[in-house]
């Protein structure tokens, strides 16, 4: 009995898999079955690779928004007696205080409805600064942004969503439009370009109605300051820029919370390697999953060709041949599993995409591997029916019914 | 190993060496069982049957006729004896190199004609030339000369199904001779086909063994098909009981 037959032999490798694609066809819907396994485990290698492809340029195209050197200090109730505010004086000297500040933008965020005409729509509220475009980078579509001299007039800048939402046919909020919030009626002054969220971001521009700070004391029940939004020049040692920062702020009022986009990056990061391992692991159950069900098909077809196998060793099949003949196709059959995974792996990839509203990306890499690695699994767990094949007696082979 | 030698088939008796038969067994014994309880099923057999001889092996069921056409065959290993073909002594104890000395030397005829449902008729055919490693643009003339030799060339691209029985042993016949070999075996090769139909593939058999001098053993147990042989070898309970030169020797 030989261990390790594939050797010795010259079966021609082409041929060889077009017949054992023949045979695949031949056995359609049982084969089909070995290949879920085999289609799912690949599709998830291909997925989990893709996503996390795609993530990676999402984070670059988000510190290129972004910037890495941004700050945001989160005043947080220190007992229920207190609000939790920051003083905007001090936040709006930072600039002038700090030589590491470039730009500091208070603000207070919150939820409400905001009617238009008829319209009501629950949005974010924020009372902001002038400072806040070049910190946020944003662009007017129409209109322009809140200006020191607006502290004391009631007016409005809209996000693109909120502006869409509000809109009414024949009363598009546009500059001029009034809005109500909290029972105060606000001017529209302009509206901003969509732009992206960033888990940084106090709240949702394109969702949000915002009016100048000085306003607040109309709309809110502390008319402080909740959140600073700190623009650092470049290279600045982040962590003792904060702590910096976060002294001049302290007050008895609140907690502050630091992130940072780094941090914000980070846990994000975090956060896909664990749905990437989860993937992973779903990943190698089915390709273990799907690695049985060749192994199965394949001792099924050993034991149905047992006939086809006697015949072909009595006409000179070497074990060798035989086993090959058998690999081969546990081999074609898991690549044809891997193909298939692949393109279900893209579209799983794709459809995340367009859920996450992110650019669809394409490591040219992953192509092989989904396949690649499915073959290795249909190798693998084909070597054993293979072997079996080989070993068989050609004389019980031929006699079996 | 190489490729078959050229195209067209030459009588293989012209090319074995005059003086040795083309088959020969000394002193061959199978037993099965377990050492405590052995079942000889072989018990000593010795002949040899010369190049071009048509020889029937004649018995009863369990005479061990079977069992001595696997050992011929090299398919099955003696518990003792030896196997010699054309010429070389048999090793019996690689499966690899039995399976390159059937393909070379042996040609197999079945009972149950044992083609591959899914190829067709001249892949079948082909078959013992990919053991080869002969490419299959090759292969393709070659097996539609043999197919053309047994009167099917125009069903060479059918599938065993759409064969009637005849033409399905036809075609295996000419597998068994592609490859060139030195002895066919023929174990029962008519025994699932009716009387006409048998006879047409016995004139075949016989036919292809008088225009190519092919070595030709059959195992039978039919008594009217083995008196047409040029020799029969007659046995029961392992043992050879009778051996009979019926018909002149060739040249």
């Amino acid at each position: 009995m030989t261990l390790w037959p594939f050797q010795d032999t010259h079966l021609p490798l082409a041929e060889s898999v077009a017949e054992a694609l023949g045979n695949l066809r031949a056995n359609g819907q049982r084969s089909a079955l070995a290949l879920l396994g085999i289609l799912i485990g690949a599709a998830s290698i291909v997925a989990v690779l893709t996503i996390g492809h795609m993530a990676q340029q999402e984070t670059l195209k988000m510190f290129r928004h972004l910037g890495v050197d941004m700050l945001n200090i989160h005043a947080m109730p220190s007992d229920a007696a207190t609000n939790g505010v920051l003083d905007r004086a001090t936040i709006e000297r930072l600039p002038a205080d700090d030589p590491s500040v470039l730009a500091a933008a208070p603000l207070l965020a919150d939820h409400d409805k905001v009617t238009a005409g008829r319209q009501t729509e629950s949005v974010a509220i924020a009372a902001v600064t002038d400072a806040l475009p070049r910190l946020m980078r944003l662009d007017l579509r129409q209109g322009r942004f809140i200006r020191a001299i607006d502290a004391d007039d009631p007016v409005a800048v809209v996000g693109a969503r909120a502006a869409a939402a509000l809109s009414a046919p024949g009363a598009p909020i546009t500059p001029g439009a009034r809005i109500a919030v909290r029972g105060y009626v606000f001017t529209v002054i302009g509206v901003v370009n969509p732009v992206p969220f960033t888990p940084l971001d106090a709240f949702e521009v394109d969702d949000a109605v915002m009016i100048p700070l000085a306003q607040a004391r109309r709309s809110f029940a502390a008319p402080e300051p909740t959140s600073a939004l700190i623009l650092l020049r470049p290279g600045t040692d982040l962590a003792a820029a904060g702590r910096r920062i976060s002294a001049r702020l302290a007050n008895p009022t609140a907690t502050l919370q630091l992130i940072t986009a780094r941090e914000v990056i980070r846990s994000m990061n975090a956060q896909k390697v664990i749905h990437g391992q989860l993937l992973t692991a779903v990943g190698a159950i089915s390709l273990l999953v799907g690695g049985i069900g060749v192994m199965n098909v394949m001792l099924m077809g050993v034991m149905e060709r047992r006939r086809e196998i006697g015949l072909r060793a009595a006409v000179g099949a070497t074990p060798g041949d035989i086993g090959l003949m058998f690999l081969i196709e546990a081999a074609v059959l898991a690549f044809v599993g891997g193909i298939a995974g692949l393109a279900c792996g893209l579209m799983a990839a794709l459809i995340t995409a367009r859920l996450s509203g992110w650019t669809f990306g394409l490591a040219l890499w992953v192509l092989p591997l989904g396949p690649g690695v499915a073959t290795l699994v249909g190798l693998a767990f084909g070597l054993y029916p293979a072997l079996k094949a080989a070993r068989l007696d050609p004389i019980e082979a031929l006699r079996a019914e | 190993m190489g490729r078959p030698e050229g195209g067209r088939l030459t009588g293989p008796a012209a090319t074995a060496f005059p003086s040795s038969p083309m088959l020969e067994v000394q002193g061959l014994e199978k037993t099965y069982g377990s050492a405590a309880h052995p079942v000889p099923v072989l018990r000593g057999i010795s002949f040899a049957v010369e190049a071009g001889c048509f020889c029937a092996i004649l018995g009863p069921s369990g005479s061990g006729k079977s069992t001595l056409m696997n050992l011929i065959g090299l398919l099955d290993r003696p518990s003792a004896g030896i196997v010699r073909l054309a010429g070389e002594i048999m090793d019996p104890q690689s499966p690899q190199t039995a399976a390159r000395a059937r393909n070379r030397l042996i040609g197999f005829v079945f009972q149950s004609f044992n083609l591959l449902p899914r190829l067709t008729a001249w892949e079948n055919v082909a078959l013992p030339l990919l053991y080869r490693g002969v490419p299959r643009v090759e292969r393709r003339p070659l097996a539609m000369d043999m197919l053309d030799q047994v009167g099917l060339a125009d069903h060479a691209g059918r599938r065993p199904a759409a064969l009637s029985g005849g033409q399905q042993q036809r075609v295996a016949l000419a597998r068994a001779l592609i490859a060139q070999p030195r002895l066919i075996l023929a174990d029962e090769p008519t025994g699932s086909l009716d009387s006409v139909t048998a006879g047409e593939v016995m004139g075949l058999l016989r036919d292809l063994n008088a225009r190519l001098g092919m070595t030709v053993v059959m195992v039978t147990h039919d008594r009217d098909l083995a008196l047409g042989c040029d020799r029969r070898i007659e046995m029961l309970d392992g043992r050879i009981v009778a051996d009979v030169v019926t018909a002149r020797t060739r040249p």
